[in-house]
């Protein structure tokens, strides 16, 4: 196992910059996944640290060894693709088999470590079948098996739930975790599914137009966002605008619809102009929270476990809460809000556009 | 489900006047007796086909005429199988250009293409010319089975390489990805992955061109010239110059068995090597 670092990364495609002088550093054993939407240069981060790409600048390590001039059949990696890319010609044994296979394994013992990896993805009895004859989710535990057989350096995963149905995807998340802490293997998994990206990873790289947004622990990035846009790219946002002060050493943000006390955040680094960042849980009906509002439900939505409310505080200023079902407002109700400081994040509101 | 059917009337119709009747009319003829003087009799008789497969003659040309279009194959399959690549690796703004490239010839009539090549490699043709003006004796490309094998591999070209082509762009960029990331070089990768992954299309392709170069006329006639002897050549002279129907249709018969026989068997082992695509 080797950690990852990548030293201001950047690759052009004429003129898109697909990644834009990316910094990071994975930690051995640590499950990283690259974040954002399409275009947003993940994939193509991916593929250079599997040396399918050649960066036009920057470097990538493996531990101490500098890779970036490496194919890649010498960095020794194991990939799965959306795809699974299984080999179509070759039965489950054989695809297995591939990489051992080529890296010279004495016969016994690739027999010995296929039918191993097979028992260990749940897939031994069918190693003779075609990959065609397997359904998305063996498929998908072939390429797995067939990626860390070979006791690879690095995993990389290329959104390697994307095509299965939901159900299935939902099982596999913690699967793919289980496996990965199984092997104590250095992984990087992209995906553009912000849900994913929380159940599995250790840290999230959230990346817009080859740029790194923010990095960190999912808990950390759905409490501190750096930016509105991280605010609104990972979970459910409400934004209210506003002016930050200080007042008895709280950052307080004076906004149309009252003047609130916030946790921190881009008031902190001296803004004025900030947006309060407060997700739909942490606004409650009635409460004795510091911070309070009033306004109308103008429609509701019921998720199964929460209702959903959209609540007009002020022209063009609607809320969306989450709640409890067991206490119903109607809409055309007037209802009152809190909330806790705690729960109230401030982000530049210069960029919020 | 019979309106189904009706649609398919005409181009029936149009397949039993056209090529169903004669055939059914050739296969009479080679059963009937050939006087001297006369073009035929309506008697049944198998001495047509003795003469064909007694005659060590029949056998050698026909023994020729596969070999021919064996190294036409051949030819064409090493020459095409890179050109394909480089179609089917180009960049998607790029393709349709190669491919309508490699399709531009065949707007031209092959007889048209023969004389092309006549002034290319004949006697005072431009390769000819060339060496003179080096020094160089001049070398007979023209009416031999240089001149042929030329003309055919440049005709048939195209079709092995669209077959080829096709199989290997629905080869996954992925694939070859996933090879490489086990650890197989890029030669490796292509012999174990890339290769067995385009045989469909090389076996199609290898047919296809078969097929076109066994039974050609046109080319074999104006490259090959009085030098070179095919069957289908033979069958023409045959009906047409010794006006002998029944064992012309007869000799025309036995290609006809041979040939099937032959890809029957190829199409056996084909479906064994690709075993793994058969859903």
């Amino acid at each position: 196992m080797a950690s990852i670092r990548l030293h201001e990364l950047t690759k052009r495609f004429g003129r898109v910059v697909a990644v834009n002088r990316l910094s990071l550093e994975i930690r051995e054993g640590e499950l990283i996944t690259l974040l954002g939407p399409s275009g947003c240069g993940k994939t193509t981060t991916l593929r250079i640290i599997g040396g399918f790409e050649h960066p036009d600048g920057g470097e990538v390590f493996f531990g101490d060894r500098a890779v970036t001039g490496l194919p890649p059949e010498r960095r020794d990696i194991g990939i799965v693709f959306q795809n699974y890319a299984l080999f179509p010609h070759l039965t489950v044994n054989e695809n297995v088999a591939f990489g051992l296979d080529v890296r010279g394994v004495p016969r016994t013992e690739i027999a010995a470590r296929v039918a191993a990896i097979l028992d260990k993805v749940q897939l031994g009895g069918l190693g003779g079948r075609y990959p065609h004859q397997l359904s998305g989710g063996q498929q998908q535990r072939t390429a797995l098996a067939r990626a860390l057989v070979i006791n690879p350096q690095v995993l990389l995963l290329d959104e390697p739930l994307a095509n299965l149905d939901a159900k299935l995807r939902e099982e596999m998340r913690f699967y793919i975790r289980h496996l990965q802490r199984e092997f104590g293997i250095t992984t990087v998994y992209v995906t553009h599914d912000q849900a994913e990206a929380m159940v599995l990873a250790d840290r999230i790289v959230v990346l817009r137009d080859g740029v790194l947004q923010q990095l960190g622990a999912p808990d950390e990035l759905y409490r501190r966002p750096r930016s509105a846009w991280v605010a609104d790219f990972i979970g459910l946002s409400n934004f209210i605008r506003g002016t930050a002060a200080v007042h008895d050493g709280r950052l307080t943000v004076r906004t149309a619809v009252g003047t609130f006390q916030t946790s921190g955040g881009a008031a902190g680094d001296g803004a004025r102009d900030v947006l309060v960042v407060l997700r739909p849980e942490a606004l409650h009906f009635g409460g004795d929270h510091p911070n309070r509002l009033a306004g109308i439900v103008r429609e509701r939505a019921f998720l199964g476990n929460l209702l959903d409310y959209r609540i007009e505080c002020a022209p063009e200023l609607v809320l969306r809460v989450q709640a409890d079902p067991s206490r119903r407002h109607e809409p055309g109700e007037r209802v009152e809000l809190s909330f806790a400081a705690d729960d109230a994040w401030t982000v530049p509101a210069a960029e919020a556009a | 489900m019979w309106r189904r059917h009706l649609l398919i009337a005409p181009v029936v119709l149009f397949l039993a006047v056209l090529l169903v009747v004669p055939y059914v009319n050739m296969v009479r003829m080679s059963f009937l007796v050939k006087p001297p003087g006369e073009r035929y009799l309506n008697v049944f008789t198998l001495d047509n086909y003795a003469r064909v497969l007694r005659d060590g003659f029949y056998w050698r040309i026909l023994a020729n005429t596969v070999w021919y279009a064996v190294l036409t194959t051949a030819l064409t399959l090493v020459l095409g199988y890179p050109l394909a690549y480089a179609i089917a690796r180009a960049p998607n703004r790029r393709r349709p250009l190669l491919l309508m490239l490699l399709i531009a010839p065949l707007l031209v009539g092959v007889v048209i293409r023969a004389y092309g090549w006549l002034i290319l490699l004949g006697r005072v043709g431009l390769v000819n010319e060339l060496l003179r003006a080096l020094g160089r004796q001049p070398v007979e490309l023209m009416y031999n089975v240089t001149g042929m094998t030329i003309g055919l591999v440049h005709v048939f070209m195209p079709f092995m390489a669209l077959s080829i082509a096709g199989a290997l762009q629905n080869i996954s960029p992925d694939v070859e990805r996933a090879a490489r990331s086990l650890g197989a070089s890029p030669w490796k990768t292509f012999w174990r992955v890339t290769w067995p992954l385009s045989l469909p299309g090389v076996f199609a392709g290898m047919l296809l061109v078969f097929v076109l170069a066994v039974s050609s006329y046109v080319i074999p006639i104006l490259l090959g010239g009085n030098n070179v002897l095919v069957i289908p050549m033979l069958v023409v002279q045959l009906l047409l110059d010794a006006f002998n129907w029944p064992v012309g249709s007869a000799l025309a018969m036995v290609f006809f068995g041979l040939t099937a026989i032959l890809l029957w068997g190829y199409v056996k082992l084909m479906n064994r090597a690709l075993r793994w695509s058969l859903r």
